[in-house]
């Protein structure tokens, strides 16, 4: 989009607009407007379709050129005074209008450092002129307000050869007018390729699904659409549905024009089972045991086991121990452990999460004797504990409205801080047993005393006045003697009609089952970054509500839905689908699952690393104590962030020397008493390795091919035992060991 | 990362300002799900789309990095007429620049001012070493002065990872390499790898010493047992394997990592790369030229690298652990005169003369500068604390002016008098110099547009 869209814009009349309201559109050619100009509604929301007051111009915290404007207009009363008031006066000339510094450089008739924003005689340039020569006033108070914007369609379909929508943006006013500002509205795409005109109209190729944020002073909607191919000769193929999760998904990828991949094979369906649940890789007899079941329902069984074993909640236990940071320097080694086997007990109780979540939020005590208290140890800041909560919990990314209202959110400044302020009581004692490193201010030794103190203050940095408590998005803070906000904050975010918490917990759900969540990134959950099928997000969240906010039903509910069961394979139809599960999607095994299975596969440890060799990887309670190189190298978190995406799951180069020359991979394949000598001492002849080498690496038989291939190059080579290395090797380093599919 | 495009603060690349190729670039954020030929689709085509930048003024960069921040007084800002509790023990002696002296320990660098560029007026306030070691390295102010800043993925990356992001080596080749130690302090200083730019931008790190008799490369060299032959035995047996299974045909995923299997498999058979990385082929005097020192042969290694076509070095002076060797709180005298400025006085005029015999030094930037300079005024244990108020960074080749003195130091060498500069100006130089406009944005993780670097030292480049 270009910002010179002098000429392509058409003026268009104001719709309706009640008889006291000040409130034109732009000039437009048919009907030259007569009423007075608003700076509230046609200045300011000129001033941002032009840029003047987005982040990377005047209104950057250090604004730009000598010019501080509030950022995107978040603060129209400072900005009046600054354009009438500061400036010796010059910005805005009542006398002599064509000599306000506002218009001349925003035309750039004067030296302007973002050139000309428009141009003279564009319908910016009027409007402003004519505001300015009605004597440049502020709405009076008595002037209706906008009450809230209404953008339409909320949420279209676009069907290829159509390539464009057209976006309609109506300001809906305290007097109960209406009024069209489409041209007036400032459009922000979620996805960068799609195009928005300043008329509204976008235009995208098939196969982008975007929202598109409308905005409009002070005020936002969002409107949802999704591009779609036209595939001549597409028709819906009945497919089987498991359950209800089929059902949703089938609607959202019919009206996608998707069709879904097919079931998948047992051999891979086991080896997903297995990853996706316990974080391991079966073993050759377990994927046997299920390859050769014959009963119809061994898929809702194996899935049925998994849940059960204690694996499944060590791998929860893992997931959570990063989202929760849980790391020995801040918590002390004895509080991490303790924090560690109290998320563990957790899961393996089965306590639903509404209650984890609600034991965390409102711990007090011990750090040692009531382990959740080390929510409050790890994060000390009511600051960050109300962005580290909302991240968690809500799903929400708050820290943009840190410094200024969220910019695409109904986040503003102030429920960042009256978030936050539920925390500013939380008291902390620590028995401080010193620091190994003096310097180091986040190592805490000694147990530490969380409790709720009397009185806790947080600021707003912009009035530097003390912020009431308040739940999010109520209207009235908290009463001053609530015993402790965080109760009442945790009531509140566990209710059953919580629009977030489910939501936010399904979606963790979806996400360590599909690779990526319904709402990617997980923890971002915003109306303009919506879910790829907010049916079902919406429904898994009432089911997960009704069901006492339990994993394990959702677990299940999902793995045996047959979304979960498709293959990775694309079809026709599915190629580029990376977003609406019409097909799995692969990923590489993370750190301590990689490292698990090789463990598992070469049956050695090495004995240089420093974990204890018989400790699994996903278990290492201090990931910074035995800070393995291998594991970082493979993204293992460091656990200073509570993004999910600080486990980082790219892959790279460092990471092909580890498994194709990397001292790890090669001294375990080569210590006399692993698994190739395990079996060369046995003596298991080449057809029976080349088979047990498949099966604990892949979970399946090698076909006749590959047996052959292996079987003649064993053959081929004077070493047995280098040979049989070489074979293992290759199967460590293939892609379908490095990847879950 | 695992990102997708956010919405936070997004009328910064609907503004006009921003070209066609940082749209794109976001899309290179945006990479989940996208399997990695597609990401790097997408950054080939965001490189193609990179329309007017800067005319390149080198090819590679050098950047030999003073951990624990060098005395600016006791090497190229000398204050022989300073105040008397701040002078020091050493004299200045004449270089063969008219008037610039360096320290009278330094008589070899003495001899070829004329091929550098000094900047005297670097500046800022971080006071503990992370900070500012992740400050000098990224030419981004760290968010505190946390003597233990946490190395966070909000924090901005490496000049290399940058480069490499934005105007990669070719594929036998690394863009980026740093050696030989993951510098710290208490918790390793932030902005050594890649950060939010990902992984795969990290450096290929040498943490082995390459003045030692068995120095090899783990990345580069076979495993023990393992001979070139069995190598390619076992890229046979893999690619057999994985044509079998047919994935890479079907699933991006795979193909992904089949680029970085390819591209290591491409470097171990690299004859290029591997003699590159072996300092038995150069001449004893050359090694013994460079100083028998970890830094010296580091520093010869950095420049076997260059004219291999690595893109950015990072050659780390600390300890042998990554610990801060120019630290010098006690006894600041008898470690300079002994120990470090010795090292220095043997190594880099060695490398500048050494690139300029090869013709290599007009297409290779060096850069020297630690994270601060040192107090005036002498402490009680006759040593210098830090002072990130004022210090010194030298500049050569690639395009620099030779024999230029920028900025100027109070008498004391306490506080820049003309030209204040900070490392966000050495980053904007840096990036500059490699033909990267430092203007050009990436995305952090809240997506906000950051530009690289600031502001160039104009005055710098010839």
């Amino acid at each position: 989009m270009t910002v010179r869209w002098v000429g392509i814009l058409l003026g268009v009349a104001a719709t309706t607009s009640s008889p006291g309201h000040a409130s034109p559109t732009l000039p437009s050619r048919t009907s030259p407007p007569e009423r007075p100009v608003s700076f509230l509604y046609d200045v300011m929301p000129t001033l941002s379709r032009a840029g003047c007051n987005q982040g990377s111009c005047h209104g950057n915290s250090e604004g730009r050129g000598g010019l501080k404007l509030s950022l995107r207009g978040d603060i129209p009363e400072a900005d009046y005074l600054l354009f009438t008031r500061a400036g010796g006066g010059r910005r805005v000339d009542r006398s002599e209008p064509g000599r306000s510094l506002i218009l001349l450089k925003g035309a750039a008739l004067l030296a302007h450092g973002g050139g000309a924003r428009f141009s003279t005689g564009s319908p910016e340039f009027r409007v402003i002129a004519r505001w300015i020569a009605e004597g440049a006033r502020f709405d009076p108070a008595v002037a209706p307000q906008l009450v809230r914007i209404e953008a339409t369609p909320r949420e279209q379909v676009v069907m290829a050869p159509v390539t464009r929508a057209q976006i309609r943006a109506t300001a809906l006013f305290s007097d109960g007018s209406r009024r069209d500002v489409t041209h007036l509205a400032f459009y922000n795409p979620g996805d960068p390729r799609v195009e928005v005109t300043p008329g509204g109209l976008v235009q995208a190729r098939p196969g982008l699904d975007t929202a598109v944020l409308v905005r409009y002073a002070g005020e936002m909607a969002s409107v949802r659409l999704t591009f779609v191919e036209k595939r001549t000769g597409y028709a819906w193929r009945p497919v089987p549905a498991a359950n209800w999760v089929d059902d949703l998904q089938y609607a959202r990828l019919r009206e996608l024009r998707l069709l879904p991949s097919p079931l998948t094979t047992d051999v891979e369906f086991v080896r997903r089972a297995y990853l996706d649940t316990l974080g391991l890789l079966p073993t050759p007899d377990e994927a046997r045991a299920f390859q050769t079941d014959p009963r119809p329902d061994r898929r809702a069984r194996l899935i049925d086991a998994l849940l059960e074993r204690p694996e499944f909640d060590e791998n929860w236990t893992l997931k959570w121990s990063d989202l929760l940071r849980l790391e020995e320097r801040t918590l002390d080694p004895r509080g991490n452990l303790a924090y560690r086997d109290w998320i563990r007990v957790g899961f393996a109780s089965r306590k639903p999460m509404d209650q984890f979540a609600r034991e965390l939020l409102t711990a007090t005590g011990s750090t040692y004797l009531n382990p959740p208290a080390n929510y409050y140890r790890r994060t000390r800041d009511p600051i960050e504990l109300g962005e580290t909560t909302a991240q968690i919990f809500l799903g929400s990314r708050l820290l943009c409205a840190k410094c200024h209202n969220h910019p695409t959110e109904r986040w503003k400044q102030d429920d960042y801080y009256a978030i936050a302020a539920l925390f500013a009581r939380v008291d902390r004692k620590l028995d401080d047993r010193g620091r190994r490193d003096r310097f180091d201010k986040h190592e805490r030794n000694g147990e530490e005393e969380i409790s709720v103190a009397a009185t806790g203050r947080v600021e707003h940095p912009r009035t530097g006045q003390a912020v009431a408590p308040r739940l999010p998005f109520a209207l009235e803070p908290l009463a001053a003697d609530t015993p402790d906000p965080r109760v009442r904050f945790a009531e509140w975010l566990t209710a059953p009609d919580n629009p977030f918490f489910a939501r936010a917990m399904v979606n963790r759900i979806w996400q360590a089952l599909f690779t990526r969540g319904l709402v990617d990134p997980v923890d971002d959950l915003r109306d303009s970054n919506p879910a790829s099928n907010p049916k079902l997000l919406d429904a898994l969240a009432r089911d997960f509500a009704r069901a006492g906010f339990d994993l394990r039903h959702t677990v299940r509910l999902l793995m045996n839905s047959r979304t979960y069961q498709l293959s990775a394979e694309p079809n026709g139809t599915n190629r580029d689908d990376e977003r609406f599960f019409s097909r799995a999607l692969p990923q590489r095994l993370p750190a301590e699952t990689l490292l698990d299975a090789i463990t598992q596969i070469t049956e050695a440890t090495d004995r240089a690393g420093r974990q204890p060799a018989h400790v699994r990887a996903a278990l290492l309670p201090a990931v910074n104590k035995y800070r393995h190189p291998f594991l970082k190298l493979f993204g293992q978190p460091a656990r200073e962030s509570v993004c999910a995406c600080e486990r980082n799951d790219d892959t790279t180069l460092g990471q092909a020397f580890a498994l194709i020359s990397g001292d790890l991979l090669a001294g375990r394949l080569a210590q006399p008493d692993n698994r190739v000598g395990r079996l060369m001492r046995a003596g298991r002849s080449d057809t029976e390795i080349v088979q047990d080498f498949y099966l604990s690496a892949v979970a399946r038989e090698p076909s006749s091919g590959e047996r052959e291939r292996a079987l003649s190059y064993l053959a081929g080579k004077p070493d047995r035992r280098a040979a049989l290395e070489d074979l293992l090797w290759a199967l460590l380093n293939s892609k379908e060991f490095l990847l879950r599919r | 990362m695992k990102e997708t495009h956010g919405v936070a603060c997004p009328d910064f690349w609907r503004s006009r300002a921003l070209s066609r190729r940082e749209v794109l670039s976001v899309g290179v954020l945006g990479g989940v799900g996208l399997g990695l030929p597609a990401l790097l689709a997408q950054e080939a085509a965001a490189r193609a789309h990179a329309g007017a930048r800067p005319r390149a003024t080198a090819k590679s960069v050098i950047l030999l990095y003073q951990w624990g921040g060098p005395s600016h007084l006791e090497s190229f800002d000398m204050k022989p007429d300073g105040p008397e509790d701040s002078r020091g023990e050493f004299r200045p002696m004449a270089s063969n620049v008219d008037g610039i002296q360096v320290c009278e320990h330094l008589p070899r660098m003495a001899k070829v001012m004329d091929r550098v560029s000094l900047v005297r007026s670097f500046t800022h306030k971080f006071r503990n070493h992370n900070p500012p070691g992740y400050y000098g390295l990224t030419g981004h102010a760290p968010p505190s002065d946390d003597q233990r800043l946490r190395d966070t993925p909000d924090l901005f990356p490496h000049y290399g990872a940058v480069v490499d992001h934005l105007a990669p080596a070719p594929k036998e080749i690394p863009t980026f390499v740093s050696m030989p130690a993951v510098i710290h302090d208490g918790s390793a200083v932030p902005g050594q790898h890649g950060s939010f730019l990902g992984k795969r931008h990290d450096p290929l790190l040498i943490l082995q010493d390459p003045n030692s008799s068995d120095f090899r490369l783990p990345e580069l060299s076979l495993p023990g047992g393992v001979t070139a032959t069995r190598l390619q035995d076992r890229r046979a047996l893999l690619s057999d394997l994985d044509r079998e299974a047919g994935l890479m045909e079907r699933l991006g995923a795979a193909r992904g990592l089949d680029v970085h299997h390819q591209r290591a498999f491409a470097m171990l058979s690299s004859p290029k790369l591997r003699e590159a990385f072996d300092l038995s082929r150069e001449p004893e005097g050359t090694r013994d030229g460079y100083g028998r020192t970890m830094f010296g042969q580091c520093t010869l290694l950095a420049r076997r690298l260059v004219e291999a076509g690595v893109r950015l070095v990072t050659v780390y002076y600390c300890r042998p652990s990554g610990g801060f060797i120019w630290d010098t709180h006690k006894d600041n005298f008898p470690e300079l005169k002994s120990t470090l400025l010795p090292t220095t006085d043997r190594t880099l005029p060695t490398l500048l003369l050494d690139l300029e015999q090869r013709g290599l030094l007009n297409d290779t930037l060096v850069i020297w500068t630690g994270e601060f300079g040192r107090t005036p005024k002498i402490n009680k244990d006759a040593g210098r604390d830090h002072w990130p108020e004022c210090y010194t960074a030298l500049f050569a080749g690639g395009g620099m002016k030779r024999g230029f003195v920028y900025g100027a130091s109070d008498s004391a060498g306490a506080y820049p008098t003309e030209n204040p500069v900070r490392p966000d100006n050495l980053a904007g130089t840096l990036y500059r110099a490699v033909g990267l406009d430092p203007a050009t944005h990436v995305y952090d993780l809240q997506k906000r547009p950051i530009a690289i670097g600031g502001d160039p030292i104009h005055e710098l480049f010839a």
